[in-house]
């Protein structure tokens, strides 16, 4: 088994795990205070990674100055969204949520499409390409600061929903609905807020991974995709759950194949697990804890 | 609002009936020919919508400079319309596109980009009867189904194969190498798949003096490939043989460049992401010296440079490549079936299609021939190679443009970027 190698997998699933903790720390959010689950959260993200490249390209502000940029229009986005679309849906059934935000997603997607093209675009960054070596490992650098970024972001926001006067009205909303209300709370302001700050927070994401990773309009879908699972391993609704998860699916789908190829190998199996087959990791993983801790890592009693 | 009775109805009638009369009836009569409807089936939203829109534009600029020339003579100048279908690279929907595009009426579909929608649509056409012409589409097995409406203008897999075989011993016996060491990786689609398998497969078959000591395959649409790239640097290989696409090409030079990968050379047996203008602008020196075996255009070629011209002038930025240039061609194609067809019948149309020999010097390869399979006999490759950040093709010789540089003179670190 060569564990330099695995080393050199978990360190580099660690710090993008990071990255999916800010991501998934926005659907959580959203989802613990409203009950909504934002389907159009990918492909949100993928906006906030166009509007970092675009600013990039007008002022040449590195991604990692601007993601501010692009929180700030997601916030906005994010907030005129929910008073338009998501307020409205709030006490539908389940299943007619879910159709307005996939929607939503299509809208995103095909609206980035005509706005900036469909070619993969990978700009020039001042971090881009550099990274680090300590002994035989290397640490990718703009992967390292998106992970610190990431990580600082969600204690933040964190700190926020605990101390700030904002932050306890949005728990209050999400404990008691109509007690908040009762109590004078503007119940759809704060919500906006909330929707606002959950798409801020993917928006940051977004503009974390441009030096990462090339842009191109579709492929905010599967980060949606793990998002959830993130969200639903870790607790749904629990936000220090969704960095737990974070983690967990990060380096699980990092280091999985290759543990598994070597733990066939050891048993005499002459069978390699496919990398494209690395989903089936985290899937597994989920399944696993369903079945054990059906309210996640972190959730509460309720689930 | 007034409610409508009997009077304003008539009134109404009468008014719409006039218009009918004055304007639409008159066109029957007069002696138009008809349109003939043909369908452009492209990816041109989803996971590869770069490509499918490129090649969309390709099978339109065609439609449309066929029709400026007069359209299909033999049917009175009638002029080609064509539908335009999006499969969404999703095998499902190409299916369901098709089928639309058949009820409209088109008499031929042309496209499209991603094998595995190719043999969804080749089913569904040998179905109802309608003959398809694959323009970009690769995968062996598509025409080895004893389809009798599928052909191809493109080359399939093995012929990908055994012309890199050609390029890479005449690179191995001028440069005195007697073995290299490489690592096979493609995406995990139908064509990703069949094309990295059957160049394993042609290696071992020839017992070819390259080994290969890894193959990765990871899926299409991938965004994060440092754990494949930590692979590969394990492995320690002489040569990188990638089947990529746009996306996943960009991730990979960048993660060999950041995690110190030491290569001799990098060479596609043939896959998109390696000679698109986005990746030159992109990656800028790191892009050099990167190699494809590709169906490449024919820099010498008249025609090449004339639709070239128009291309990249309709589009700014763009120029003529692998997948629209083959758009481009499988129109042409169709519509000299149709011309000598003299016909929109199906079986009439496939008759012409078989008796093609369509001279080209857009594309390198001899004029458009198809065998008892359907496949054009004469499609080929060109290896082409990025110098000095501009695309050349370097082997075969006689339309080299440049020679061919290997091994790297310098590792990806070492460009000064």
């Amino acid at each position: 088994m060569n564990l330099n190698l695995l080393l050199q997998l978990a360190v580099s699933g660690f710090l993008l795990g990071g990255v999916y903790s800010l991501i998934a720390l926005g659907l959580s959010l959203i989802f613990g205070v409203m009950r909504v689950i934002n389907f159009a959260h990918g492909e949100m993200m993928v906006w906030g990674m166009y509007v970092a490249y675009t600013f990039l390209l007008w002022t040449g502000v590195d991604p990692f100055f601007s993601f501010l940029v692009s929180a700030f229009v997601l916030f906005i986005l994010g907030y005129f969204l929910q008073r338009t679309i998501v307020n409205r849906i709030l006490d539908f059934p389940e299943a007619m949520q879910v159709l307005p935000l996939v929607g939503m997603a299509m809208v995103f997607e095909n609206s980035a499409r005509i706005i900036w093209g469909p070619d993969y675009i990978s700009p020039q960054s001042r971090f881009a390409l550099s990274s680090l070596s300590i002994g035989n490992l290397i640490i990718d650098t703009p992967r390292f600061l998106a992970f610190a970024l990431a990580i600082i972001i969600t204690f933040a926001v964190l700190l926020f929903l605990k101390k700030t006067d904002m932050g306890k009205s949005i728990r209050a909303a999400a404990d008691n609905r109509l007690g908040a209300f009762l109590v004078g709370t503007n119940v759809n302001q704060v919500y906006a807020i909330c929707f606002g700050i959950g798409t801020a927070c993917v928006g940051t994401a977004g503009g974390l991974l441009v030096p990462i990773m090339p842009l191109s309009p579709h492929i905010g879908a599967p980060f949606t995709l793990i998002s959830f699972i993130i969200v639903i391993l870790g607790g749904m609704g629990s936000l220090t759950g969704a960095m737990v998860g974070g983690f967990v699916i990060g380096v699980a789908e990092s280091i999985g194949p290759e543990l598994i190829t070597n733990i066939f190998h050891g048993i005499g199996l002459d069978l390699d697990f496919p990398q494209t087959m690395k989903q089936v990791v985290s899937f597994f993983i989920l399944i696993v804890i369903m079945i054990l801790r059906p309210q996640g890592l972190l959730g509460g009693k309720k689930g | 609002m007034k409610k409508m009775n009997r009077r304003t109805f008539l009134k109404y009638s009468a008014a719409v009936g006039t218009t009918t009369a004055i304007s639409g009836f008159p066109t029957f009569l007069r002696a138009q020919p008809p349109e003939i409807k043909i369908a452009s089936l492209q990816p041109v939203t989803g996971v590869i919508s770069d490509i499918g829109i490129s090649m969309r534009r390709g099978n339109q600029m065609a439609v449309d400079d066929i029709n400026a020339r007069g359209g299909i003579k033999s049917k009175g100048g009638a002029k080609l319309k064509l539908l335009l279908g999006d499969t969404e690279a999703k095998e499902e929907v190409a299916r369901n596109e098709a089928e639309r595009v058949i009820n409209e009426g088109a008499v031929c579909l042309v496209g499209p980009f991603l094998s595995g929608n190719a043999m969804t649509i080749a089913t569904l056409c040998e179905q109802r009867g309608v003959p398809f012409l694959m323009d970009v589409a690769a995968a062996d097995n598509i025409t080895r189904k004893g389809f009798k409406y599928t052909f191809r203008v493109f080359p399939t897999t093995s012929k990908f194969a055994d012309s890199m075989l050609f390029y890479m011993t005449q690179i191995m016996k001028e440069h005195n190498v007697s073995k290299i060491r490489g690592v096979v990786t493609n995406t995990g689609d139908l064509f990703g798949r069949v094309q990295g398998a059957t160049f394993i497969k042609t290696l071992k078959e020839k017992k070819f003096p390259i080994e290969v000591i890894g193959h990765i395959e990871y899926p299409l649409g991938i965004q994060d490939l440092s754990a494949e790239v930590s692979k590969i640097k394990a492995l320690n290989p002489d040569v990188l043989f990638p089947v990529a696409r746009p996306g996943d090409a960009k991730l990979m030079i960048r993660e060999l460049y950041k995690q110190r990968v030491k290569l001799q050379a990098i060479i596609s047996p043939g896959s998109p992401g390696w000679y698109e203008p986005e990746f030159i602008r992109d990656m800028r020196a790191l892009s050099d010296y990167v190699m494809d075996n590709l169906p490449w255009v024919n820099p010498l070629g008249k025609m090449y440079k004339e639709v070239n011209a128009a291309f990249s002038k309709k589009y700014p930025g763009k120029y003529l490549d692998t997948n629209s240039g083959y758009a481009y061609l499988g129109v042409l194609v169709v519509a000299d079936a149709l011309e000598r067809a003299k016909s929109t019948k199906a079986d009439d149309i496939v008759e012409a299609l078989k008796k093609t020999y369509f001279k080209q010097d857009l594309m390198v390869g001899l004029a458009v021939n198809f065998d008892a399979r359907g496949d054009n006999v004469n499609a080929d490759t060109a290896l082409v190679q990025i110098i000095g950040q501009s695309l050349k093709v370097v082997l075969p010789s006689k339309a080299a443009e440049a020679k061919y540089v290997y091994p790297m003179p310098k590792q990806l670190w070492e460009r000064g970027i």
